[in-house]
C-alpha cells in the first residue's frame, strides 16, 4: 500500500482537475479532425517517399523551402516552454507559475516536429543511420542535431519532474477514470510521497536544471541559425543570425503561449487560475521582445544596405521590393507595427486582443523563417537560375498537407495531453500568492 | 635532380612544423577541410571495347569521331584528333549522337502506307526493291524517267555523286539539292565575281583582321568546328591577337566574341560592303597589282561604267549610313583597318541576310568577296582559299541507253536553269512547280525534310498528293515521311558505310563513316538499297552499278586516295595537309582559282568585280524585263553589285519588325536534332529557355509595345501566325525580331513534336525569279501580346 | 602528390556547350525533361551560362552591349564549403585535390547544395530515366569501394552529385599505366569536357608541376578565379577575356 501523500492544498484544484476527469465526445471529434489532417499529411510524405522530393516545388536553386522553415519555425516555438519556466524562474518572477506547464509542454510537442521536418526534407530517409555511422561534427548539422537531441532530452526531464507532484495527485484523487489510466498515474508518479525532502529536492534540481536549460535555449537556435549562417551565402552569412534567430525563436514562443493560455482558459473555465493579469505580465514582456525584435531587423538590415554589397542587395531587394516583397512587408506588419499597436493601446486587460497580436506574431514569425531561407537561395551568386528564369519556389500540395500535418500533430499532441494531466501545476500554483 | 632533394627537404621540414602544430590543428579541425581517409577503390568498366573512327553527319561540318564501343554499344564519342577540321574536339551535337543511334522514335522498318486510310503498314525490303525498281521500269517503260525526282539534305562524300549517277542511269535530271535554301546565294556570289561555283575556304590562322557579314561561325556556318579552331587560334594560338568584326542585326555568340558588333539593318550588306570599298579605294588602299593585273573591270570599259567609277558615284559612306544605319565615321574606320591591317578577310554567311527574296541578296555576296579581292586576300596566305577535293575514281562510263538520254536532255523539274535562269537548284520550287502541273511520278527524298525546312512547307503537303509515288528514306517518320507512301528507313550515321569530303581547310582530305555497331533495326544504308533496285531494275540501270555493296562503291572511289582501305578504316580520316596557293597568274591560277565553272564568259583567270557572267544574263534587258526579276537597277549597274532594297512582305506600318530565323549551335537546321533530348534541353541557353521556342526583342522595342520578358506575344506576319513568348535580348536591333530554327515540329518524335513554333510558317514562300533561292529574310511581323 | 586543377579561357570559348554535353555521355547525367527543366531542375554538372547572371546589372545600352558566357563545371575548392557542411562525409577531397561525392553515403539533406557558392551541386529529385532504348548508351564504367559508390554509375533518386573531374578517368588511365607496367604521365588524364572543348579552351593538369601548362596559365594575368572573395580557393581558373 502506498504510504499516505502530502499534497499542497490549492484552491483551484478542482478546476485545474475538472478537465482531466473525461474524454468528452466533442474531444473525439476534435483529435479526430486532428488525426484526419495528419493522414492527408502522411498520404502526401508517402508520395514523397515513393517519387521523391521531385513532388515538391524545391528545385535549383531553391533546395530548400517549407520542410525547412517548419524545422526552424518548431524549435522556435519550441522555446516558449524554456523561457518561461527557466529562464523566468532564474529571474524569480512567480508570476510565471501557473503557466510554466502550459509552455514546457508547447516545447516538447513543438520539438519532435522541429526534428521530423529535418527528416521528411531528406533525400534519403532510409540512410538517416549514416548520420551515426559517420556523422562528422565539423557539420553544424551535426551540432544541430546534438543540440536538439539534448534539449529534447532535458525538456523532458525537465518537464516530467515537475509534473511529478501533479501526476501523484492524479494518481491519488482520481479514483473514477479507467483503470489503465490509473495504472499510467501509478507507474509515472515514480512512488512521489511529497514528503519531507522530496518537494525541496525538487525545487533545487529545477533550479539547477533551470541554468542548464537556459544555456540550450540559447545555443539551440543559434546553432540552428548557423546551418545558415556557417555558409557563405548572401543574406545568411553574418554573425548576427544567431541572436536574430534566438530573439525570434522567443518572440513567436511566447506569443505561443498567449495563445494556448487564451484557450485553455475558454475552453476549460480557468478564469480565475489564469487571471487576465497574467496576459498584462506577458503583455510587457513582449512589448521588449517587439522591440527587441525591430532592433535586429534595423541592425540587419542596415549594415547590409549601407554597405551595399551587390550580392547581398539583390537579396534585400527581393524582400523590399522583389518576388518576396507582399510576404516582407505582411512579416512587417504582423510581427511589428500591428503586435506594437495592439500591445500599446489594445492589449491591457484584453485577452482577446492580445492573442489576435499573438496569432499574428506566430504566422508573422513562420513567414519570416521562411524569408530568412528562401530569398536568399533564389539570389544565388553564381547559379545560372537565368537558364530557367530566375530562381523561384512554389510549394507543392504535399508540401503545404505536410506543414499542415506538423500543426495538426502539435495540436493533437496538446489537446490529448491536456485530457491527461493537468495543464496548470497544481503544487507549483499552491504556493503561489501565499509565500509572497 | 638537386631540384628534387630541395623539394623533398622543404616538406620534410614542414612535415615537422605541421606535427608540432598538431594541437592548432585539431581546432582547425572544425573549420578547415581535410583529406578524407583514402578508401580503396577500383574501377569496373565493360568487359570488352572498342574504338572505331568514323564522322559526324549531325552538320555539314563532318568532324572526325572516335566511337568508343563497351559491350556493343555505343557509349560515348569524342573527337578525332587526327582529324584536321576538328583536331579532336566536339559540338554538343556531335557529343550528343547517341542519343541519335538509340533514339526511342527511329523508324524500325520498311513501310508502306495506305493513301485512302493513311494507315501504314510493314513490308519487307525485297517488297520494296520491288516497288521502287517497278516504278522506275515503269517511268523508262513509258519514256518518262525524268519523272522520277529526288530531293535531298546535305548530302556529301560519295553518297551525293553515287544519287548523281543513280538518277542520270535511271535518266532524271532532277536530283535537286536543298542548297537553295542555304549555302547557294553565298556560292553564286562568288561564281559571279571569282568565277567558282563553291564556298571558299579562309584561312583563318593566318589573318589579321576579320570582317563578318552576317556568318554566324562560332555557332553555325557550314562548318562551325573548322571556323571556331580558325577563331580560337587567330585569338590566342598566335603572338599577335587577330581582330574581329560582327556585322549583323543581332549581336549573338559571334558578336559578343568579336572586338566589335555592328548592328546593320538587314538586307543592306550590299550597301555596307560598297560604302567601305568606297573608302579603300579612295584612300588608295587597295592591291594594285591583283585590281589592275588580276581583275576585270575596275576601271571603266569603254562606255561602260567600271566598278571604282561605280562605287564612287554612288556609295559614299554619308549614303550608306542612310541605308544601312551604320554611322559613316565608322564605314570609313572600319574599312581602313580592314585595307591596313592585311591580311584580312571578308566573310560571306552561308545564309545571313542573302536569302532575301530578291537578287540583291546575290550583289551584297559579290559585294562582300569583292573586298577580298581588293585587298588582295583572294588565294593568298591570311585570305581565301580554294578548296580542294581528294581524288576520286572515275566512275564506269554509263553505256549509251536512249531512254536515259531522253529523260536527260528535259529540262529540269524546278526550273533551275530555264525558269530560274542563274539557279542550280530550286529546292523550295518543287512544290510550286509540282502545283503547276508539272507531271511528277515518283519523288525521292533523301535526308530531306522538305515539308518542314521550307518557307510555306505546307505547299509540299499539297504538291505530294499530286504525286502518286513518294519514298522517303529519312531515319525518323518526320513531317514529309508522314505523307510518303513507301518509308524506306536508313541507318543513322553510325551504323553504316559513307564517307564525307573535308572541307574549309582549302586541302583535300576524305573521312569515312563507318558503323561501329550493326544495325539497330531492320534498315538499308540507301547506297545498298539502291543497288539492289538497279540490279533488280536490270538493263543499262543494273550495269550502271556493277557493285556488291555501297561499301564497295566506297572502296572503288577511294582507291587513289593515298592510303589503303585498312589503314584509312583504322584513322578514319586521310588528307593531304599544307594548302599551296597558286601564283597569280599562273596556269594552276586560270585553270584552278579563278573563272574555272564561267558557262558564259571567259575562263580567263580575271576576277569580276564587273560580273561578265552576269552580263550573259541581264546586260541586255529592259527596265520592265529587269522588273520583273525584281531588280530595279539598269544598264551596267546590273553587272556590278550594288545594293538592291529588299521587298518585304507586309508593309512597316501594319509589320514594323523584320523576322530574322536563327540558326542555333544546339538545334540547329537539322530535323532529327529537334529529337534529341540533351539536345532540347540545352537549346536556349542564351536566354535562358528549354525544350521550346522564343522571340527576341529589344528591349526598347518591348516597351514601346508594353512587353515584359516572358510575356506571351502573337507573332503574325501576312502568311500566318504563332504564338510564342517574348524573350528581351539587348543585343539585337530594335527592327528586328529573332526566333530560333527547327522548333515546331509536328512529327519527328515525341521530343520534337509540340515543341515550341515553327517560326517558317510565317514566311514569304515566294523563290527570287532569277536565281530560284528561297527567301527567309524578307518578312515583316506585327507582334502583340496574347 | 598532383594538384588537379582545370583553367578555362574565356577568349577561346565559344559557349557552344560541347562540354556540358560530353559531361553528360560521360557521367550519365540524365535529360530531366522539359517540365523538370523548366523548375530548374536540368542535370548539368557542367553549365554554361551568360553573365551577369541576375538581369539587373549593367550590360550597356544598344548598340553597346556587352555580352558574356561562362562555363562552369566545379571549382574544386581548396577550401570547400561543401564538404564543411556535410554532416556525413559523402562528399570528400581526396588527396589530390579532387572533390569528389559517394553517392553510396549521401543522405539528400541538400546542405552541401545550399553551401556551394558556384551553385556546382545537382540533386536528383527524381529517379533517372532514359526513355528506352535510350539507356543504351549508358557508360559502364563504375567506381567502387568498400561503402563508396563513385564515377558515372547512375545515381539513385534523393542524392546529391557533382561534377567529379572526371575521377574514374583518372584511376583508369592510372591502372591502364599499371598494367603497361611504366610510369602514370599527367597528360593521360584528361576529363571529358576538356577533351571536347570546341574552342580548345579548357586546359588541365598538375597545378603542383610548375612545368605544366596549368601552372604557367595560372600565372597569367589574365588569370582568375570566380567570388575569389569567398575563400573558397578554387582549382578551376579561368583566364579573362581581351
Ligand atoms: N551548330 C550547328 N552548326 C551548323 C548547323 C547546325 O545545325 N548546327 N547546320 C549547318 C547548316 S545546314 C547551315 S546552312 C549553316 C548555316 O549557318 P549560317 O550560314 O551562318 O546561317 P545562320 O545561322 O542562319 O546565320 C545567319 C546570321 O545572319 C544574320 N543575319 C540575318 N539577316 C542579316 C542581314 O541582312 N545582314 C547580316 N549581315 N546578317 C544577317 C542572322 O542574325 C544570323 O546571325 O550552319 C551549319 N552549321
Ligand atoms: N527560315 C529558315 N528556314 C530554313 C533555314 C533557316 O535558317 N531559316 N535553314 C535552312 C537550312 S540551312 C537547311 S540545311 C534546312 C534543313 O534541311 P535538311 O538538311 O534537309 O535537314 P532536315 O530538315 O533535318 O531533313 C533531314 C531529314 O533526314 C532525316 N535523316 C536524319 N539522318 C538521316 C540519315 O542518316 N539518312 C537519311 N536518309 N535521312 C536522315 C531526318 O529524319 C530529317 O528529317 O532548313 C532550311 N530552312
Ligand atoms: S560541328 Fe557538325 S559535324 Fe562537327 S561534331 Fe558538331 S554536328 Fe558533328
Ligand atoms: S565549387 Fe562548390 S561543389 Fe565544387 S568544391 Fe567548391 S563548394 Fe564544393
Ligand atoms: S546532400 Fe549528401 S553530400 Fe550534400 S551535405 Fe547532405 S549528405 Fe552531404
Ligand atoms: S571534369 Fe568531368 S565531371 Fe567535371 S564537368 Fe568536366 S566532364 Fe563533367
Ligand atoms: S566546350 Fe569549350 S568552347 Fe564550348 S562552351 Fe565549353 S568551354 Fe566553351
Ligand atoms: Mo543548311
Amino acid at each position: 500500500m502506498l504510504p499516505t501523500t502530502f499534497h499542497p492544498q490549492n484552491n483551484n484544484e478542482a478546476v485545474i482537475l475538472a478537465p482531466v476527469h473525461r474524454v468528452t465526445r466533442k474531444d473525439l471529434l476534435l483529435w479526430a479532425v486532428l488525426l484526419g489532417i495528419m493522414g492527408i499529411g502522411v498520404y502526401a510524405y508517402l508520395t514523397q517517399w515513393f517519387t521523391g522530393l521531385g513532388v515538391t516545388g524545391l528545385n535549383r536553386p531553391v533546395y530548400w523551402g517549407f520542410y525547412i522553415t517548419n524545422f526552424v519555425f518548431f524549435i522556435g516555438l519550441a522555446h516558449s516552454g524554456t523561457f518561461i519556466s527557466a529562464i523566468l524562474r532564474l529571474a524569480g518572477a512567480s508570476w510565471r507559475t501557473p503557466l510554466t506547464r502550459a509552455a514546457e509542454a508547447i516545447t516538447l510537442f513543438s520539438l519532435p516536429f522541429g526534428v521530423g521536418a529535418i527528416l521528411i526534407d531528406m533525400g534519403r530517409p532510409d540512410r538517416v543511420m549514416n548520420i551515426f555511422f559517420y556523422g562528422r561534427f565539423q557539420s553544424p548539422l551535426l551540432w544541430d542535431i546534438t543540440a536538439v537531441s539534448l534539449y529534447l532530452f532535458s525538456s523532458i526531464v525537465f518537464f516530467y519532474i515537475s509534473l511529478l507532484p501533479d501526476i501523484a495527485l492524479c494518481r491519488d484523487r482520481l479514483t473514477e477514470v479507467p483503470s489503465w489510466q490509473q495504472k499510467m498515474y501509478k507507474i509515472l508518479a515514480l512512488g512521489w510521497t511529497g514528503r519531507g525532502e522530496q518537494f525541496k529536492r525538487l525545487e533545487r534540481a529545477l533550479d539547477n536544471m533551470a541554468i542548464f536549460m537556459t544555456l540550450l535555449v540559447v545555443t539551440v537556435h543559434t546553432v540552428v541559425s548557423w546551418v545558415f549562417g556557417m555558409t557563405v551565402q548572401p543574406g545568411w552569412h553574418t554573425a548576427l543570425i544567431g541572436p536574430f534567430f534566438l530573439v525570434g525563436a522567443i518572440f513567436s514562443g511566447t506569443s505561443a503561449v498567449v495563445i494556448v493560455l487564451a484557450i485553455l482558459r475558454r475552453v476549460y473555465h480557468m478564469e480565475k487560475v489564469l487571471p487576465v493579469s497574467l496576459f498584462n505580465s506577458l503583455r510587457k514582456l513582449l512589448i521588449v521582445f517587439t522591440v527587441a525584435w525591430l532592433y535586429m531587423m534595423i541592425a540587419e538590415f542596415l549594415t547590409t544596405t549601407y554597405g551595399a554589397i551587390s550580392d547581398e542587395m539583390l537579396v534585400v531587394w527581393q524582400k523590399f521590393t522583389g518576388d518576396f516583397a507582399v510576404l516582407f512587408w505582411t512579416m512587417a506588419l504582423t510581427v511589428f507595427v500591428l503586435p506594437l499597436i495592439i500591445f500599446l493601446f489594445l492589449g491591457k486587460d484584453h485577452v482577446g486582443w492580445m492573442v489576435v497580436a499573438a496569432i499574428l506574431i506566430n504566422i508573422g514569425m513562420w513567414i519570416e523563417r521562411f524569408l530568412v531561407i528562401v530569398p536568399t537561395e533564389t539570389r544565388p551568386r553564381f547559379v545560372s537560375t537565368l537558364m530557367e528564369g530566375m530562381g523561384s519556389y512554389h510549394p507543392s500540395w504535399q508540401e503545404i498537407a505536410i506543414t499542415g500535418s506538423l500543426f495538426a500533430g502539435l495540436i493533437l499532441l496538446y489537446v490529448v495531453f491536456t485530457r491527461f494531466f493537468p495543464i496548470v501545476p497544481i503544487w507549483e500554483t499552491a504556493h503561489s500568492g501565499e509565500t509572497k | 635532380m638537386s631540384k628534387m632533394i630541395t623539394r623533398r627537404d622543404f616538406l620534410k621540414v614542414s612535415a615537422v612544423v605541421a606535427g608540432s602544430a598538431t594541437a592548432l590543428g585539431a581546432l582547425k579541425n572544425v573549420v578547415s577541410v581535410q583529406a578524407a581517409a583514402e578508401i580503396p577503390t577500383t574501377l569496373q568498366t565493360a568487359a570488352d571495347e572498342n574504338i572505331f573512327a568514323s564522322t559526324c553527319h549531325l552538320c555539314s561540318a563532318g568532324c572526325g569521331i572516335l566511337v568508343r564501343v563497351a559491350n556493343g554499344k555505343v557509349v560515348k564519342l569524342e573527337g578525332n584528333p587526327m582529324h584536321p577540321v576538328n583536331q579532336g574536339s566536339l559540338c554538343p551535337k556531335g557529343q550528343a549522337a547517341p542519343e541519335l543511334l538509340y533514339n526511342p522514335d527511329r523508324l524500325t522498318g520498311p513501310q508502306k502506307r495506305d493513301r485512302s486510310t493513311g494507315h501504314t503498314s510493314p513490308i519487307t525490303w525485297d517488297e520494296a526493291i520491288q516497288l521502287v525498281s517497278q516504278k522506275l521500269n515503269d517511268l523508262r517503260q513509258a519514256g518518262h524517267p525524268e519523272q522520277a525526282v529526288l530531293m535531298h539534305g546535305d548530302t556529301r562524300g560519295q553518297m551525293r555523286s553515287f544519287l548523281v549517277r543513280f538518277m542520270q542511269a535511271v535518266g532524271s535530271p532532277n536530283i535537286i539539292s536543298h542548297e537553295s535554301l542555304n549555302v547557294a546565294a553565298a556560292k553564286l556570289g562568288v561564281y559571279l565575281t571569282q568565277g567558282i561555283y563553291a564556298m571558299p575556304a579562309y584561312d583563318f590562322e593566318k589573318t589579321n583582321y576579320i570582317l563578318s557579314f552576317g556568318a554566324n561561325f562560332l555557332e553555325a556556318g557550314s562548318n562551325p568546328q573548322r571556323t571556331i579552331s580558325g577563331y580560337t587560334y587567330l585569338r590566342r594560338g598566335r603572338a599577335t591577337r587577330g581582330k574581329v568584326v560582327v556585322i549583323d542585326p543581332r549581336q549573338g555568340i559571334h558578336g559578343a566574341k568579336a572586338d566589335e558588333w555592328i548592328p546593320i539593318k538587314p538586307g543592306t550588306d550590299a550597301a555596307l560592303a560598297l560604302g567601305m570599298a568606297n573608302v579603300i579605294i579612295r584612300t588608295g588602299l587597295v592591291d594594285a597589282d591583283f585590281i589592275k593585273n588580276y581583275s576585270f573591270g575596275f576601271d571603266n570599259i569603254g562606255k561602260a561604267k567600271g566598278f571604282r567609277d561605280f562605287v564612287l558615284d554612288n556609295y559614299d559612306p554619308a549614303r550608306v549610313e542612310q541605308i544601312t544605319g551604320v554611322p559613316a565615321t565608322t564605314i570609313a574606320r572600319l574599312a581602313g583597318e580592314f585595307a591596313s591591317n592585311k591580311p584580312s578577310l571578308a566573310l560571306l554567311p552561308g545564309k545571313g541576310g542573302l536569302l532575301n527574296g530578291g537578287f540583291g541578296g546575290v550583289y551584297a555576296a559579290m559585294a562582300v568577296h569583292i573586298l577580298n579581292a581588293l585587298v588582295g586576300s583572294i588565294e593568298a596566305p591570311g585570305g581565301t582559299m580554294t578548296q580542294r577535293n581528294m581524288p576520286c575514281v572515275e566512275w564506269p562510263r554509263l553505256s549509251s541507253d536512249p531512254t536515259a538520254k531522253k529523260g536527260l536532255a528535259t529540262p529540269r523539274m524546278d526550273g533551275a536553269g530555264s525558269k530560274f535562269q542563274l539557279g542550280r537548284n530550286a529546292y523550295q520550287a518543287v512544290a510550286d512547280q509540282i502545283l503547276d502541273g508539272i507531271p511528277v511520278e515518283a519523288l525521292f527524298l533523301y535526308d530531306a525534310n522538305p515539308v518542314f525546312e521550307t518557307p510555306g512547307g505546307s505547299r509540299f503537303a499539297e504538291a505530294f498528293k499530286k504525286v502518286p509515288f513518294v519514298v522517303s528514306f529519312s531515319s525518323f517518320l518526320d513531317e514529309s515521311a508522314e505523307l510518303a507512301d513507301l518509308i524506306l528507313p536508313e541507318p543513322t550515321f553510325l551504323e553504316r558505310w559513307g564517307d564525307d569530303h573535308i572541307e574549309g581547310l582549302g586541302y583535300p582530305g576524305i573521312s569515312l563513316y563507318q558503323p561501329a555497331v550493326d544495325p539497330l533495326y531492320e534498315t538499308m544504308n540507301t547506297g545498298d538499297f539502291l543497288l539492289k533496285v538497279a540490279e533488280t531494275m536490270g538493263g543499262p540501270v543494273a550495269k550502271a552499278f556493277p557493285w556488291k555493296s555501297y561499301q564497295e562503291v566506297l572502296q572503288f572511289r577511294l582507291e587513289n586516295i593515298g592510303t589503303d582501305w585498312k589503314t584509312f578504316k583504322e584513322l578514319g580520316v586521310w588528307f593531304t595537309p599544307g594548302y599551296r596557293f597558286a601564283r597569280r597568274g599562273s596556269q594552276k591560277w586560270v585553270n584552278e582559282i579563278v573563272g574555272v565553272d564561267r558557262l558564259n564568259a571567259p575562263r580567263d583567270g580575271y576576277f569580276d568585280l564587273y560580273s561578265r557572267e552576269l552580263y550573259c544574263f541581264l546586260g541586255k534587258m529592259k527596265k520592265d524585263e529587269l522588273a520583273t526579276l525584281g531588280i530595279t537597277m539598269t544598264g551596267d549597274g546590273t553587272s556590278l553589285p550594288h545594293y538592291e532594297e529588299t521587298n518585304y512582305a507586309g508593309d512597316e506600318a501594319t509589320y514594323p519588325f523584320t523576322l530574322n530565323v536563327i540558326t542555333l549551335m544546339s538545334l540547329g537546321p537539322r530535323s532529327e536534332a529537334a529529337n534529341m533530348p540533351t539536345l532540347q534541353e540545352i537549346s536556349g541557353m542564351t536566354v535562358g529557355e528549354t525544350w521550346s521556342s522564343w522571340l527576341e526583342m529589344n528591349p526598347e522595342s518591348a516597351s514601346k509595345l508594353g512587353l515584359r520578358d516572358m510575356d506571351p506575344v502573337w507573332v503574325e506576319s501576312p502568311f500566318g501566325k504563332v504564338n510564342t513568348k517574348v524573350r528581351i535580348v539587348k543585343g539585337l536591333r530594335p527592327d528586328v525580331v529573332n526566333m530560333p530554327f527547327n522548333q515546331g515540329h509536328s512529327a519527328v518524335g515525341r521530343f520534337a513534336r509540340g515543341r515550341g513554333v515553327n517560326g517558317l510558317k510565317l514566311l514569304n514562300p515566294a523563290s527570287e525569279p532569277l536565281s530560284g533561292l528561297a527567301a527567309f529574310t524578307n518578312t515583316h511581323v506585327k507582334v502583340r501580346k496574347s | 602528390m598532383a594538384k588537379w586543377s582545370m583553367v578555362i579561357d574565356l577568349e577561346k570559348c565559344v559557349a557552344c556547350q560541347g562540354c556540358s554535353i560530353a559531361c553528360r555521355f560521360e557521367n550519365n547525367t540524365p535529360v530531366v525533361g522539359p517540365d523538370q527543366a523548366l523548375m530548374g531542375r536540368a542535370m548539368r554538372w557542367n553549365d554554361v551560362f551568360p553573365l551577369p547572371i541576375n538581369a539587373d546589372e549593367d550590360t550597356g545600352e544598344y548598340p553597346n552591349v556587352t555580352s558574356r558566357y561562362i562555363p562552369r563545371p566545379c571549382m574544386h575548392c581548396e577550401n570547400p564549403p561543401c564538404i564543411k557542411v556535410c554532416p556525413v562525409g559523402a562528399t570528400f577531397i581526396d588527396n589530390e585535390g579532387i572533390v569528389e561525392q559517394n553517392y553510396a553515403r549521401c543522405i539528400g539533406c541538400r546542405f552541401c547544395t545550399v553551401a556551394c557558392p558556384y551553385g556546382v551541386r545537382y540533386f536528383n529529385w527524381l529517379e533517372p530515366k532514359w526513355e528506352a532504348p535510350l539507356g543504351e548508351h549508358l557508360n559502364p564504367d563504375r567506381v567502387e569501394g568498400e561503402g563508396v559508390l563513385e564515377g558515372p554509375v547512375v545515381r539513385p533518386r534523393g542524392i546529391v552529385e557533382k561534377c567529379t573531374f572526371c575521377v574514374h578517368r583518372l584511376i583508369k588511365a592510372r591502372e591502364r599505366a599499371e598494367a603497361e607496367g611504366r610510369d602514370f604521365r599527367a597528360d593521360e588524364y584528361v576529363p571529358a569536357c576538356v577533351q571536347t572543348c570546341t574552342g580548345k579552351a579548357r586546359f588541365f593538369g598538375d597545378l603542383d608541376d610548375p612545368a605544366s601548362t596549368v601552372s604557367q596559365l595560372a600565372k597569367s594575368t589574365r588569370a582568375f578565379r570566380v567570388l575569389e572573395e569567398v575563400g573558397t580557393h578554387p582549382k578551376t581558373i579561368y583566364l579573362r577575356e581581351g
